[in-house]
């Protein structure tokens, strides 16, 4: 058997290059990237926030309108709404009016296991525009 | 000037590296690639069920509030006066990258939208919130 490069066959140090170096250059880099590597695997809603500064202008008969007061009670149509039936709710509303956003007005003091309740209901209904807006108390 | 076995015999002895270089280079640009320098905001949090939640590809910024309405930025807890900033500093570091807050199921809403209004005045628009997914 004889080598498969002509070249080398004729004077092997000359024409060699030494990749021992490089070697160990490359593994230190991958080493490094595999060690800062973080695969955080983070899961969420995305939230649209509305860009005006501030969201009453907002004409309450286009879009479905969920409080949640201090108490974390939810409010649809100014009726006392079970967390386990926003979901429901949003869906009945949103047949009535297909273009109407979510618009999800929390009280300050409300949980975000609420929000993240009502937020999941609403996409849930099938409504994925959700906007959070500015409430006072 | 050979190695002694090298000029014994040659072929048998010298292993072929160019595969494993191959690879090796193949797996070094996988994680240079991949890598994007998440930051932790260093703290555990009760995240909120959702069904609907998503995988965040380009979290880049994880913003944590704890249970007891604190806010977590990078490892360090961070007044809700200088959230702003914070943002901004991680922000300009990674331009392309979303932020995700982690809010606890017992935070108020109050500390939520103090970091959303944040991340909104600084200029990013991708901000989700974190959940569990099942």
């Amino acid at each position: 058997m004889r080598r498969h490069l002509p070249q080398l066959g004729g004077d092997d140090d000359e024409n060699e290059i030494n990749l021992t170096p490089m070697l160990d250059v490359v593994f230190i880099m991958l080493i490094f990237f595999i060690v800062t590597a973080s695969f955080v695997k983070e899961v969420g809603l995305d939230v649209n926030r509305p860009d005006a500064p501030t969201t009453e202008v907002k004409p309450e008969d286009a879009n479905i309108l969920v409080v949640i007061d201090a108490n974390d009670d939810i409010f649809i149509d100014r009726r006392l709404i079970d967390p386990r039936a926003v979901r429901a709710n949003i869906e009945r509303l949103h047949a009535e009016n297909p273009q109407g956003s979510v618009v999800i007005q929390a009280s300050k003091q409300s949980t975000n296991k609420m929000l993240v309740t009502v937020m999941d209901a609403s996409r849930q209904a099938g409504v994925y525009s959700i906007s959070i807006a500015d409430s006072a108390g | 000037m050979r190695n002694k076995q090298a000029s014994a015999d040659e072929e048998e002895n010298e292993i072929n590296l160019t595969p494993m270089l191959d690879v090796v280079f193949i797996m070094l640009i996988f994680f240079i690639v991949t890598a994007t320098f998440i930051k932790e905001p260093g703290v555990d949090v009760d995240r909120p069920d959702a069904f609907t939640a998503e995988q965040q590809f380009d979290a880049a910024i994880l913003i944590a509030i704890s249970g007891n309405d604190e806010i977590w930025i990078d490892r360090k807890q961070v007044d809700s006066r200088s959230v702003r900033d914070a943002i901004e500093r991680l922000h300009l570091e990674n331009p392309r990258g979303g932020i995700v807050i982690q809010a606890d199921e017992n935070s108020t809403h109050e500390q939520l939208v103090i970091v959303m209004e944040a991340a909104k005045s600084v200029g990013v628009t991708n901000v989700a919130i974190a959940s569990t997914n099942d």
